[in-house]
């Protein structure tokens, strides 16, 4: 695998094999997670990682084999600043201790002018940004031993200096970088409806084929918007989605995330076997 | 730009800096939490619902950090938390939490739950509202209601008194 990239310099990263479903590893519903037999990879958040001291939960998972992935949610690869270096090394970190099979971030930026957003957001679809971008994941990318899957965000508006749909910023970003595709089929959803656009015809001109693992969350309408809360539930439109993916290019793994007010253990079990049935993968419990 | 002329000093900028990507993205940055004036260009409604929606998950981040506070405040606290950090740069869940209840309790209108929630971080942890807490390295009091907390050394116990 090492040879043909080496003789295909061009080419996307080898993406992992047939996975299956997972979830996003919370302290909060670790128990539930580690009675799950039917779970096959996990997603820990990079940035509440002691590499040296994993959660209890996440090193019981790894002792039964499961990957881990680090996701990291902080780097601001998207800032017009240089990326930090503790934070790239902390990633890095991460996914040595976990003997991660890949790691991912996402395409966005969290802080400027010294004031931390608390939250991801979109970068201008410029060549700028994409230079941007591109010389933050090779730094990145320099510290990396496993591959890196990229993630576009859910946003609520749009910069109006935007010079590429953003299908074509992601290939763009993608090839330059040779980086996989983290698809949130909720992100794709919540951009569609909010812009009014088609979420198939948005995934059809995705770069499907570099697609590592796909994160599926819930949402809710607040101000006439659609919000990816990952609070709520996955709406009937979000496995849709899924599902129309699923035919297009069946994906490796899926994993739901759920990131506060969970609902009792039978029903989080249920809406993982839905993501699961969803994205083409067995679910037998629940 | 003037910055370099101003800042001899400084490295030679990137050519984001020089285009102006970083002064956009602090400037829309400022605008969303910190009360900086709207960025050109964007639509306004979209970055009202965006700073709305990131007061909600910064209220939803201060409420497992400060159950009792929250829960005193019931089905307002979003709103009550957006009312007093809105414009207000995030500090993490604790400080935001932590400044919300002050700003009640000087606003006398602090629930039982959230004063004796405040009381025991208070009287454990030294905080000026600017810098991140610290341990207290003295012993302290704080009284809740009927509530009394002490700290020494590092533990606290709370007397529940009679209530009135």
């Amino acid at each position: 695998m090492a040879a043909a990239a080496a003789a295909e310099p061009s080419g996307p990263p080898a993406r992992p094999g047939q996975i299956g479903p997972g979830i996003g590893w919370r302290p909060e519903i670790s128990g539930l997670i580690a009675d799950l037999p039917e779970l096959r990879f996990c997603e820990v958040i990079a940035e509440s990682l002691a590499p040296a001291v994993p959660p209890r939960g996440v090193a019981e998972l790894r002792e039964r084999g499961l990957p881990v992935i680090p996701h990291g949610v902080r780097l601001s690869l998207g800032g017009a600043e240089p990326v930090e270096p503790q934070r790239v090394t902390h990633l890095a970190a991460c996914a040595a201790a976990l003997d991660a099979p890949l790691v991912s971030e996402h395409v966005a930026f969290v802080r400027a002018g010294g004031h931390d957003a608390g939250h991801l957001l979109p970068v201008p679809r410029t060549r700028e940004a994409l230079d941007v971008l591109s010389a933050n994941v090779r730094r990145l990318q320099a510290e990396l031993d496993v591959p890196l899957a990229l993630e576009p965000i859910a946003a609520l508006f749009d910069w109006p200096d935007d010079e590429y749909s953003e299908p074509e910023f992601l290939t763009e970003l993608m090839e330059r970088t040779d980086t996989l595709l983290l698809l949130d089929v909720a992100n794709v959803y919540a951009n569609a409806r909010n812009r009014g656009t088609d979420p198939v015809t948005v995934l059809d001109a995705l770069p499907l084929e570099r697609v590592a693992y796909v994160h599926v969350a819930g949402g809710a309408d607040h101000d006439g918007l659609y919000h990816d809360t990952h609070t709520d539930a996955v709406p009937p439109g979000v496995l849709r989605l899924l599902e129309e993916l699923r035919d297009r290019h069946p994906p490796p793994a899926v994993m739901l995330e759920r990131d506060g007010r969970y609902p009792p253990g039978a029903e989080l079990r249920a809406e993982l076997g839905a993501v699961a049935r969803s994205a083409g993968f067995e679910w037998s419990a629940s | 730009m003037s910055r370099l002329w101003l800042e001899p000093e400084s490295p030679p900028p990137t050519p984001a800096e020089r285009t102006g990507l970083a002064a956009r993205q602090a400037e829309l940055v400022a605008a969303l939490v910190a009360g900086g004036p709207l960025p050109g260009g964007f639509d306004p409604g979209r970055l009202a619902a965006t700073r709305r929606a990131l007061l909600r998950k910064r209220a939803g981040q201060a409420a497992q950090v400060w159950p009792l506070l929250a829960a005193s405040v019931g089905q307002a606290w979003p709103d009550s938390f957006a009312a007093h950090a809105g414009g207000r740069p995030p500090a993490g869940a604790l400080r935001d939490g932590w400044d919300v209840a002050r700003a009640l309790r000087a606003a006398g209108v602090l629930g039982a739950g959230g004063a004796e929630e405040l009381a025991g971080r208070e009287v454990g942890w030294y905080y000026d509202g600017v810098r991140p807490p610290r341990r207290r390295r003295l012993p302290a009091v704080r009284r809740a209601g009927a509530a009394l907390f002490v700290q020494v050394a590092g533990r606290t116990l709370r007397w529940a008194g009679r209530r009135a």
